[in-house]
């Protein structure tokens, strides 16, 4: 893929972006020590690594939302240095961050033009001249929704693409994507992958975050990755492959998990009937349509199923944190259960790990112990009084068999990474002693590293007798942790496989209802 | 990336700020001293004493209330309404149970007073039982929901003065008269209050710092959905805040009545509510929720006192005309310095573009009228032209240094 000579480009031998000697420092965090890459024109260039590597940070000094403490930034050759967004978009680096920077209140045209409004001959709002450039931009990008739709309705594929016209409209040369497939479906991921391939034949250059294998190879011209704020190489893809790139991410070799192996399935603990949670103000009138499933003690049940087909919406109905309204049966040890506050299923031994770490599980304001300590807080009383030494004893276990790594109990949770703050809320709940467990895409947007330890965690609870529900975005985690596979479709369960005759095609094909 | 900072629970004293907040009281009290005509804090230090403990621990107890609300992640914007009504609940049982004593200034009896007391308590938990329906059932925001109670007690408070007025004594009234000797020697004796105060605030402390109640409350100000998914029944920690805050100004309310012997509906506790909530920004809680200490809102009520009282002692007029002025500029000081550092790393202008530049003449009009109304004309067209010097100098250092 070649750059077509642009008007715009100063020199047509020199890199489009050029980071020099990038030095980024925090309040007690280096998060980038002397980073140098170079992006050649027209390339899509993938940015591995861990969290925390500094894959965000350097891709927010290029866009101009920080300024790097050292080093030489360069677009097209020429030096440059960005104040603010603005001048970055001024000299064609657009960003589309990972949590998607949307009025969600105002028209996708508004949102695409916002602080470049189009105006008419009297200074008024070109509400018109703007939908319908809006509308061109989208349908070039295979986005069918009307330019006037509120934006905060659209789903999540539909708000990036609406990010990538906006990154369109401003001519941005260079579009920087930090992780846009997180929160896709395979489908809107596929629609995705065509808008880069038609963005580099245009001669756009892209830098590109992700974690994922199979995507950054299926991409990338060349891959760069980082680790601790370090830059550990630049390669060509066709000169490396998945496992050593990840084993760079990690500094070190990473096995493929292939937990599962010689687990005993217990007693059976949990069993849904037809279960039914409706949706009135939706066409479809239901979240949940008959579902019905068995869990036993010592086995890791998997829900497979794109975004929306009802995966959390399950996991909250048995743990009594969905609308009440729903029908059907769920039983425990037998005993049929109907729990109107999660509080009540905590009673029954049953733990929910959410989905959306920040959103859901995480309280920034207490410390790991506070974080860890919330569910059992009873266990951390002498006299009536909270103890903080027995607080310390209390999470002193969980921490250590989750394996957290913190500088102590009394350390921020914000300055743990992803992977360790999802440690914290495991152990939370298994200091609840729980039987069920129920994980909600548990290693979403965590690195690679964090995510094996997760998956070794995950095969010992269960060894130790634990049920586990294991929901997840992402088909091979399945594969490789559950024992049996059930597959969700807009909200019914389309199949059921053991993990032998499981495989990628035959669980797509469930999901997609195929 | 957010800086990694220590534990609060770290130290068993006071955090940074709440020390800065403890210099910031003591240099107020030792400006006083030596500014001050007639150096009243020198020559009658404990009747300034008495003064300013009175005033703090009446705005400290319910202060202590907006601070439980607060930490859950809520507001009360209903506090100083709750004041009047408490009064007038009070005053109007009395009225009804003796209304022959009430009418001559005769003592009640204790059994009345304890009734009168109990009826305004009683009233504050039904107040907060209705804040939290509003919000939890009905799912008003917070502010909505104080924001009606706010003008609504008042009215009701008037309502029920003049309905009952009308009732039991020959006139109608807008106040009652309240001389039981309880009340009395409530007044007289400052060191009532005070220990009142007192012994709320470690209470209060105790249950924050070290009960499962106090953890819920600031896990719910830090994250309610992720509480809720905690297995915390939310709702009933919301309960307890709300019934917290409006019973603390039932508390003050009665101690008003006592300082001023009437109940007024119309003007008792008026604007008070947002003298809490500043004492308690000031204290460092975060109206974000989740984040404050006991420690921070006494110092906070503390501080709020001894400017104004300062103010008062220099200048020489009502405290009470430059109170909302003081408040004000307090509360933007405060919690300005607590980001002092932030910009003084050059993260971030206090004087950008064209609001910096428009921001230089209002602040210096403001600092030179009220150095004008205070100390003179001469003196606030000095201050005025000051302040447009030091200002502009610390625009053209930030120019300097944001290039």
């Amino acid at each position: 893929m070649h750059r077509p000579e642009g008007s715009t480009t100063a020199d047509a031998a020199a890199p489009a972006v050029s980071m020099r000697g990038i030095t980024k420092r925090f309040p007690g965090v280096v998060a980038l020590e002397d980073v140098t890459i170079e992006v050649r024109a027209g390339e899509l260039h993938a940015i591995c690594g861990e969290n925390g590597a500094g894959k965000s940070t350097l891709m927010k000094i290029l866009s101009g939302v920080y300024q790097p403490d050292d080093g030489e930034l360069a677009i097209g050759g020429r030096p440059v240095r960005f104040a603010g967004t603005r001048d970055a978009e001024r000299a064609g680096v657009a960003i589309i961050h990972q949590e998607l920077a949307l009025v969600e209140d105002l028209s996708v045209a508004a949102n695409v033009f916002l602080g470049r409004e189009k105006r008419g001959p009297l200074g008024l709002l070109d509400d018109r001249g703007m939908q319908v450039e809006c509308g061109r931009l989208l349908e070039s990008l295979e986005c069918h929704v009307p330019p006037g739709t509120r934006t905060g309705s659209l789903r999540v594929g539909d708000q990036q693409l609406v990010e990538i016209a906006k990154a369109l409209s401003l001519d941005a040369s260079i579009v920087v994507m930090d992780e846009p497939t997180s929160a896709l479906t395979e489908a809107e991921s596929a629609r995705l992958e065509r808008t880069i391939h038609r963005l580099l034949a245009r001669g756009t250059t892209i830098l590109y975050i992700s974690h994922k294998m199979d995507e950054v190879f299926r991409l990338a011209d060349r891959i760069t990755v980082l680790r601790d704020g370090r830059h550990v190489c630049t390669v060509d893809r066709a000169a490396t492959s998945p496992r050593q790139v990840t084993g760079w991410m990690v500094g070190r070799d990473v096995a493929d998990h292939d937990g599962g192996r010689g687990r005993t399935r217990g007693d059976r603990l949990l069993e849904v009937r037809d279960l039914t949670l409706p949706w009135p103000e939706h066409p479809r009138g239901y979240r949940l349509a008959d579902v019905s499933l068995d869990l036993h003690a010592g086995e890791i049940l998997g829900v497979a199923g794109l975004m929306g087909a009802g995966r959390t919406e399950l996991l909250e109905t048995i743990f009594g944190a969905a609308e009440p309204t729903w029908t059907g049966v769920i039983r425990l040890d037998g005993r049929p259960v109907r729990f109107h506050h999660p509080r009540e299923a905590c009673a029954a031994r049953i733990a929910m790990v959410t989905e959306d770490r920040k959103r859901l599980g995480l309280f920034p304001d207490l410390d790991v112990a506070g974080n860890v300590s919330l569910c059992s807080l009873r266990d951390a009383l002498e006299g009536g009084l909270l103890s903080r030494r027995r607080e310390e004893e209390l999470v002193a276990a969980p921490i250590r068999d989750t394996g957290v790594k913190t500088p102590g109990p009394h350390a921020a949770i914000t300055g743990l990474s992803g992977g360790n703050q999802q440690k914290c809320i495991i152990g939370r709940w298994l200091l609840t002693r729980p039987r069920v467990l129920l994980l909600d895409d548990p290693t979403r947007g965590i690195d690679v590293g964090a995510k094996a330890e997760l998956y070794a965690l995950i095969d010992r609870l269960c060894r130790d007798g634990l049920g586990v529900i294991l929901t997840s975005s992402e088909l091979p985690e399945l594969l490789a942790l559950a024992d049996r596979i059930v597959v969700l479709a807009e909200g019914r369960l389309t199949a059921e496989f053991a993990r032998a005759e499981a495989t990628e095609e035959r669980i797509m094909q469930a999901a997609t209802g195929g | 990336m957010p800086a990694p900072h220590a534990s609060p629970r770290g130290s068993f004293l006071l955090r940074p700020g709440e020390w800065a907040l403890v210099a910031a009281i003591l240099l107020a009290i030792a400006l006083t001293t030596i500014v001050d005509a007639n150096h009243s804090y020198w020559f009658r230090p404990l009747e300034s004493l008495r003064d300013i403990a009175r005033n703090t621990a009446l705005l400290g107890i319910f202060a202590l209330g907006a601070t439980v609300v607060i930490i859950a992640g809520g507001i009360d914007l209903s506090a100083g309404s709750m004041i009047a009504l408490s009064g007038t609940i009070c005053a109007t049982t009395m009225l009804a149970l003796k209304p022959a004593e009430m009418i001559g200034f005769k003592p009640v009896g204790p059994a009345a007073v304890a009734a009168g007391c109990a009826a305004s308590l009683l009233a504050g938990f039904l107040v907060g039982t209705l804040h939290t329906w509003l919000i939890t059932a009905v799912r008003l925001p917070p502010f909505i929901a104080t924001l009606a109670t706010l003008v609504g007690l008042r009215s009701l408070a008037r309502a029920l003065c003049e309905s009952t007025t009308a009732a039991l004594t020959p006139t109608k009234n807008a106040l009652v008269n309240v001389s039981d000797p309880f009340f009395k020697a409530v007044r007289d004796n400052v060191w009532i209050p005070v220990a009142v105060f007192a012994v709320l605030a470690v209470a209060t402390w105790l249950v924050l710092t070290r009960t499962v109640l106090g953890r819920h409350l600031q896990a719910l100000g830090g994250n309610e959905q992720a509480a809720r998914l905690a297995g915390i029944r939310t709702d009933n920690v919301k309960w307890f805040a709300y019934c917290f805050g409006a019973m603390t100004a039932s508390l003050a309310g009665l101690f008003y009545v006592a300082n001023e012997s009437v109940a007024q509906p119309a003007l008792q506790g008026r604007g008070h509510e947002l003298n809490a909530i500043a004492a308690a920004v000031v204290g460092g809680c975060s109206l974000a929720g989740g984040v404050g200490t006991v420690p921070g809102t006494v110092l906070g009520a503390i501080f709020l006192r001894v400017v104004i009282d300062a103010v008062s002692k220099i200048i020489k007029t009502g405290a009470d005309v430059y109170e909302g002025l003081i408040v004000g500029v307090v509360v933007v000081i405060a919690v300005t310095f607590a980001q002092v550092g932030q910009i003084a790393r050059g993260g971030r202008r206090l004087l950008p573009g064209a609001l910096g530049l428009c921001a230089i003449p209002t602040l210096a009009l403001l600092a030179g009228a009220i150095v004008a109304m205070t100390a003179g004309p001469r003196a606030g067209l000095a201050a005025g032209l000051a302040a447009v010097v030091l200002l502009g100098m610390l625009r053209l250092w930030e120019s300097r240094t944001a290039a």
